[in-house]
């Protein structure tokens, strides 16, 4: 049985660059710089017997900045790990932590491809989910429009235009 | 020079015509017929989920949630809403949170019995693809009678429920359950005498707990292997009545391989789960008080959500089911939403699990761990 704060201190001791910053409940979120991301995961998986690897996904604060989060979740200890990881830079680099906890390898892979930002040391690096069409385009980006005006770019036919009002549908 | 066993090997497609295989596609190599290498594939069911969520409101954006799972849409709505009542500092009435959490057992209910046709579908038991469908009609009867619709309920909203259950749906209920306890000794009578059954599960896709662990699966794949991990009672939401009641969380423990399980413990296990949800129900119906059904303030406070970051977690009937939100100052939609299926996680470890086994234990395998395309997809 841990707690979060004993947590975060174990972690912070040895590493005094990483900075933490409690969640309600038994929840906390650790602020990690991008060269630490492996070492410190290393760590929680020495301290942490059971970590589960909940979740990994990117946020695009725009400007050519981002965020990735790690999410680590132990049952004996009822204890919820938030790493957050700035990045910057047109495609920026961090390094995989999927030789740790494989059940992120997939996430990496999302994020990856929806977001640009490369893992480095992944095993497999190829798209998860987008068709052809779009890769390379970083759809979960903020500056990717939504809009009809991308339309020719996915290589995907055009919508046929609505009816005008009145009906004269086929 | 030693002949290298690969240049036997042929690569096979199973999926995305595949009967069994409804909207995914896994690449098999075989040599003979065992499989040496999976790999899974994923984005056939894309729909680009936390894009979408972006440009809904929070009322609406639960909508989009449900239809990643259709068979629980009551629990994949949830940890969204969870999430704005979090960051709005919603109150929710007592009424709704108890009709809330009898919504959801009810149809993590549902999501079972549509799981258990599905993999004796799989396993070419035709008979026991039938029996629990007809009976899951009568789940879809009282959700039609609640909600007006069978699958995309839209049943949470942010501040409580949208529908008030009424004496016709109580009895649509009663009977969809009493007929459900009637007939589980018969599913329990076929899946534990049927031969045909136990051949083709035990000692298939074997998996321990710590392996699964790193994995990241969850749900009823980890407490077959004799681990009570649960959100339910681990992390409860605030918001359900999880702890007015007097329950336990079932595990399998199978005395032949403690801390392992095959593709039978998880059957045996999902059984487990039905028995815990309706003591769960049966315990709380009598439970729910009179008095408002939703927070009458709820829809403007809603409607522009202060600057932050909640996190909605549930423990959905296939495993931990979370939403992870980010806002802006007074903001209408979200900034990012990340939506994390618990089939992410089942539908990976494939590629861990099934080298090794046979080719026709394959169905077997993806069935007993139950991973819905749409939660992987988004």
């Amino acid at each position: 049985m841990v707690d979060a704060s004993t947590f975060a201190r174990v972690i912070i001791n040895k590493y005094p660059e990483v900075s933490s910053k409690p969640l309600i409940g038994n929840k906390v979120e650790l602020l990690v710089p991008k060269e630490k991301i492996h070492d410190i995961v290393s760590m929680i998986d020495e301290n942490l017997s059971d970590a589960l690897p909940e979740a990994a996904f990117g946020i695009d604060l725009e400007d050519d900045k981002y965020e990735v989060i790690y999410l680590l979740w132990s049952h004996e200890s009822k204890l919820l790990c938030q790493l957050r990881v700035a990045l910057e830079g047109e495609n920026p680099e961090i390094e995989t932590v999927s030789d740790i906890f494989p059940g992120f390898e997939w996430h990496e892979r999302e994020t990856s491809e929806m977001f640009g930002i490369i893992f480095k040391n992944h095993p497999d690096m190829r798209p998860l989910l987008l068709p052809d069409e779009l890769v390379g385009k970083y759809p979960m980006r903020k500056r990717f429009v939504t809009d009809r005006s991308r339309v020719d770019e996915t290589g995907l036919s055009t919508p046929r235009p609505r009816p005008a009002s009145g009906g004269d549908s086929s | 020079m030693k002949p290298d066993i690969l240049d036997e090997a042929s690569e096979i497609w199973f999926g995305p015509q595949h009967v069994s295989a409804h909207g995914w596609a896994s690449k098999l190599t075989l040599v003979g017929d065992y499989i040496v290498e999976c790999d899974p594939n994923a984005g056939y069911f894309h729909r680009s989920a936390e894009k979408c969520l972006e440009f809904r409101n929070f009322r609406q954006g639960s909508m989009i949630l449900e239809r990643m799972c259709l068979v629980e849409a009551f629990i994949a709505e949830y940890p969204y809403v969870g999430a704005v009542e979090k960051l709005a500092d919603l109150e929710i009435p007592e009424r709704a949170k108890i009709m809330r959490t009898i919504m959801i057992e009810f149809n993590r209910i549902h999501s079972f019995q549509f799981w258990w046709g599905q993999i004796a579908g799989e396993l070419g038991l035709f008979a026991m693809l039938l029996w629990p469908w007809v009976d899951r009609e009568y789940t879809l009867d009282a959700f039609e009678e609640l909600t007006g619709s069978r699958h995309s309920v839209s049943y949470n909203t942010p501040g409580g429920v949208k529908y008030d259950f009424t004496p016709k749906f109580l009895e649509k209920m009663d009977i969809a359950l009493n007929r459900l306890e009637e007939r589980l000794p018969v599913f329990n009578d076929m899946l534990q005498g049927s031969p045909t059954f136990r051949l083709r599960t035990e000692g298939v896709g074997q998996y321990t707990a710590k392996q699964a662990i790193k994995w990241g699966l969850s749900g009823p794949n980890i407490k077959a292997c004799g681990i009570p991990m649960d959100l339910r009672k681990d992390d409860p939401d605030p918001n359900l009545a999880y702890d007015l009641i007097d329950w336990e969380v079932p595990v399998t423990e199978n005395p032949e391989h403690p801390g392992e399980c095959d593709a039978y413990d998880r059957l045996i296990q999902r059984f487990k789960e039905i028995d815990t949800s309706l003591n769960i129900i049966r315990q709380l119906l009598p439970l729910v008080p009179e008095g408002e059904i939703i927070d009458p303030k709820a829809r403007a406070k809603a409607n522009r959500l202060p600057e932050g970051e909640a996190y909605g977690r549930i423990e959905g009937s296939r495993g931990i089911t979370t939403v992870w939100l980010k806002t802006l100052e007074k903001s209408q939609t979200p900034y990012r939403a990340k939506i994390r299926g618990p089939c992410f996680a089942s539908y990976y470890a494939l590629k861990h699990i099934v080298p090794g086994s046979r080719f026709a234990d394959f169905p077997a395998i993806f069935g007993s761990l139950d991973p819905y395309p749409g939660w992987w997809d988004r």
